[in-house]
C-alpha cells in the first residue's frame, strides 16, 4: 500500500443561515450539492461516511447518527460510517481521519460531511447548549461556554502587550464580509462599514456583534478519494492532501499553555507539526482559511501561523495583507464571520474553497494559487487543527 | 376542558443532566465529591500525587504523570490578583443574569495554579479593574434529586467564584 495518496475532489453546501429545515434535510441538501460538482460519481460509488456533528445528539435529538445519514442520502457504506465530535474542527478532522483510511488502504471514496441544525424552536437552548462545548464542571460553571467571553479576555490581553488597536479587530470583520458578498451560499451578503463595526451591540467587550461570527445551521460534503479514483472520476486537477496536525495540550482555562491569553503556543506547535508534515511552510503558501470565529482569532492566527512578526497580526491585516493581491489571502468565501459557523461543516467548507482556489476556480481566485491551508480551533481554545493541500504531492 | 399542555409536563421536579450547568457532586456519582465536601468547609483544594508529587487542577483519580492512584488533598490559595475583567451583558444561557462579571486571576508565583478564570459575584458592574485582589467566595447552587437502590433524596450543592476584597 505504500505511496498511496489521498485527495479531494468534489465539494458543496447547503445554504448556511438561519434555517427552516431539519438537520437532516440539510444533510440531503449538502450531499446533492457535492455530487453535482462531481456528476461522474453516484451515491453507490462512495465506500465510506465521516460525518461530523456535536450538538446533533443534544439538538436533535439523535445519537449514532452516521448510519441515519447514510440511508437518508443512499450511502452503504463499507469501510468507515462514523461521527466525529471535535466541535468547531469536526469538518477538518473528518478529512485528516479520511485521508489516513486512504492512505492505509482501508478506503477509496469517502464523503466527508459536517454541519449543525443550531436553531431549537425555542430560542433559549441556542445559547444554553453552549454550556456543553467547554470542561463542563470547571469551566461551564464559569461561564466559559458561550465563547465571546473568552475571546474578549484573549482581545484585552492582545491589546495590552501588542498595543493592537480596536479598529484592527474591525478591519477583520470588514475584509471576510467582503469576501463574502458574493458567497450566496453564506449566512449573509453584507457591505460593512468602520463605523457600523465600532458603534455596534456590545457583545462583550471589546467584542461586539460584528466581531463574532454568528450561529448557523448548515451543513457541507465533499468527497476525498485515492489518487487512482481520482484520476478515474475527474479531468480536473489533482488536489492532494499534503499533510495536517491535531493538537491538544489543554482542556480548562486554569491551564492555559501560553505566557498570557495573547500567546498560542499550541496554534504555534499544530503549525510546526503541519508545515513539517506537509514539507513546506508559511513562505509557500498562496491561500489561506483561517478559524475568524471572532476578529482577534483571525489577527493570532496570521502571526502563530507565520505569516507575520508575533504581535504585528493587527497592523498585517488593516494594511490589507489577506486581501487578494495580499501576502496571504485569507478566508476568501467570507471565513467564518460571513458564512457563519455551523461547527463541524466549517472545515469543510474550507476545505471546498482551497479546493476550488487552487483548481483555479474559485470565485474570489488567488492568481496562480499552488498550496494552500485550513485552520480550526476547537471549543475554548483546546485544540488547534491544520490541514494543508497542495497541487502536487508530498514527495 | 383540560388546561392545554405545553413542553415536557412529566419532567416537573425531575433531573436532567443535560441541562444542568453545574457538577453532579453526590459521593454516589463523583469520587472526587471531597473537593465539594471541602468547598463547605470554605477550602479551595485539589490532588498531589503522593508517589511523584505531581500537582494537578482539576483533581484527579489518577496522577496524570505517573498513573498512581495514590493521591492526597492539598490547599490552594484563596486569593489573588486581576490580570484583566470582562463584563458581559448579552449572550446569557438562561442560569446566569447580566452583567456576568469575569476575570482572569493571578494566583501567585508560588501557586501550583498559576492562574485561573473566575466568576467574580458581589461586585457592582464597572467597580473591578486589573490590579484588584479578589478571594475566594462559596455559595450555594441548586440541589438536585438522586435514586439510588429503593432511596430517593434531594441532594445540595455548592460552587464556588471570587469577590472583590474590601478596601
Amino acid at each position: 500500500m505504500a505511496n498511496r495518496r489521498a485527495c479531494i475532489i468534489a465539494g458543496g453546501m447547503c445554504k448556511w443561515g438561519v434555517r427552516e429545515a431539519s438537520y437532516i434535510d440539510m444533510v440531503q441538501e449538502a450531499a446533492k450539492e457535492c455530487l453535482a460538482d462531481l456528476p461522474t460519481l453516484k451515491p453507490k460509488g462512495i465506500d465510506g461516511l465521516i460525518f461530523a456533528s456535536t450538538f446533533v445528539g443534544r439538538r436533535s435529538c439523535q445519537a449514532n447518527t452516521a448510519p441515519v445519514v447514510a440511508e437518508r442520502i443512499g450511502l452503504k457504506p463499507t469501510s468507515i460510517c462514523a461521527r466525529v465530535d471535535v466541535l468547531c474542527a469536526g469538518g477538518s478532522t473528518s478529512i485528516l481521519m479520511a485521508k489516513g483510511l486512504i492512505e492505509s488502504g482501508m478506503a477509496e471514496v469517502v464523503m466527508v460531511m459536517g454541519g449543525e441544525k443550531l436553531y431549537t424552536p425555542e430560542r433559549w437552548q441556542v445559547q444554553y447548549d453552549e454550556i456543553a462545548s467547554v470542561d463542563h464542571d470547571w469551566d461551564g460553571p464559569q461561564n466559559v461556554g458561550p465563547p465571546p467571553l473568552l475571546f474578549a479576555f484573549i482581545a484585552k490581553d492582545h491589546m495590552r502587550h501588542y498595543g493592537t488597536k480596536r479598529e484592527a479587530l474591525a478591519e477583520v470583520s470588514i475584509a471576510n464580509y467582503d469576501y463574502g458578498l458574493n458567497n450566496p451560499k453564506g449566512h449573509f451578503q453584507k457591505k460593512l462599514s468602520l463605523e457600523e463595526v465600532l458603534t455596534a451591540k456590545d457583545i462583550a467587550p471589546p467584542l461586539g456583534m460584528f466581531d463574532c461570527c454568528p450561529l448557523s445551521d448548515g451543513f457541507a460534503a465533499a468527497i476525498i478519494a485515492s489518487e487512482e479514483k481520482a484520476r478515474e472520476l475527474t479531468e480536473r486537477p489533482l488536489v492532494y492532501i499534503r499533510g495536517g496536525a491535531q493538537l491538544s495540550l489543554h482542556s480548562v482555562t486554569a491551564n492555559w499553555p501560553g505566557d498570557h491569553l495573547g500567546d498560542w503556543p499550541h496554534l504555534r506547535l499544530a503549525a510546526q507539526k503541519a508545515y513539517e508534515r506537509a514539507k513546506t511552510g508559511p513562505g509557500e503558501i498562496n491561500v489561506a482559511q483561517m478559524h475568524d470565529c471572532f476578529s482577534i482569532s483571525e489577527i493570532i492566527e496570521v502571526e502563530e501561523l507565520g505569516f507575520c512578526k508575533k504581535g504585528e497580526g493587527g497592523a498585517f491585516i488593516a494594511e490589507g495583507q489577506t486581501r487578494l493581491g495580499g501576502r496571504i489571502p485569507t478566508n476568501t468565501d467570507g471565513g467564518l464571520l460571513s458564512c457563519g459557523h455551523p461547527f463541524g461543516g466549517t472545515g469543510i467548507r474550507q476545505a471546498i474553497e482551497i479546493m476550488k482556489q487552487l483548481q483555479g476556480r474559485a470565485t474570489n481566485q488567488v492568481k496562480g494559487a499552488v498550496m494552500g491551508m485550513t485552520h480550526n480551533l476547537s471549543g475554548a481554545n483546546v485544540e488547534h487543527t491544520i490541514v494543508i493541500y497542495g497541487r502536487e504531492p508530498v514527495r | 376542558m383540560a388546561t392545554k399542555e405545553i413542553g415536557i409536563p412529566f419532567l416537573e421536579g425531575r433531573y436532567s443532566p443535560t441541562l444542568d450547568i453545574w457538577p453532579i457532586e453526590a459521593k454516589e456519582f463523583n469520587r472526587i465529591y471531597k473537593f465539594y465536601d471541602h468547598l463547605r468547609e470554605g477550602r479551595f483544594t485539589t490532588t498531589k500525587c503522593s508517589e511523584c508529587g505531581y500537582i494537578a487542577y482539576p483533581p484527579r483519580v489518577i496522577c496524570p504523570e505517573c498513573y498512581s492512584d495514590q493521591l492526597e488533598w492539598i490547599d490552594l490559595p484563596k486569593r489573588g490578583k486581576v490580570l484583566e475583567v470582562v463584563e458581559k451583558w448579552g449572550g446569557l444561557p438562561l442560569c446566569f443574569k447580566p452583567p456576568l462579571i469575569s476575570a482572569w486571576i493571578d494566583l501567585g508565583k508560588e501557586s501550583p495554579l498559576k492562574r485561573l478564570l473566575s466568576r467574580i459575584i458581589n461586585c457592582p458592574p464597572g467597580t473591578l479593574k486589573a490590579g484588584d485582589e479578589v478571594q475566594f467566595v462559596v455559595f450555594d447552587v441548586p440541589s438536585h434529586p438522586i435514586e439510588w437502590g429503593q432511596e430517593r433524596r434531594i441532594v445540595d450543592r455548592v460552587y464556588f467564584a471570587f469577590e472583590p476584597v474590601k478596601k
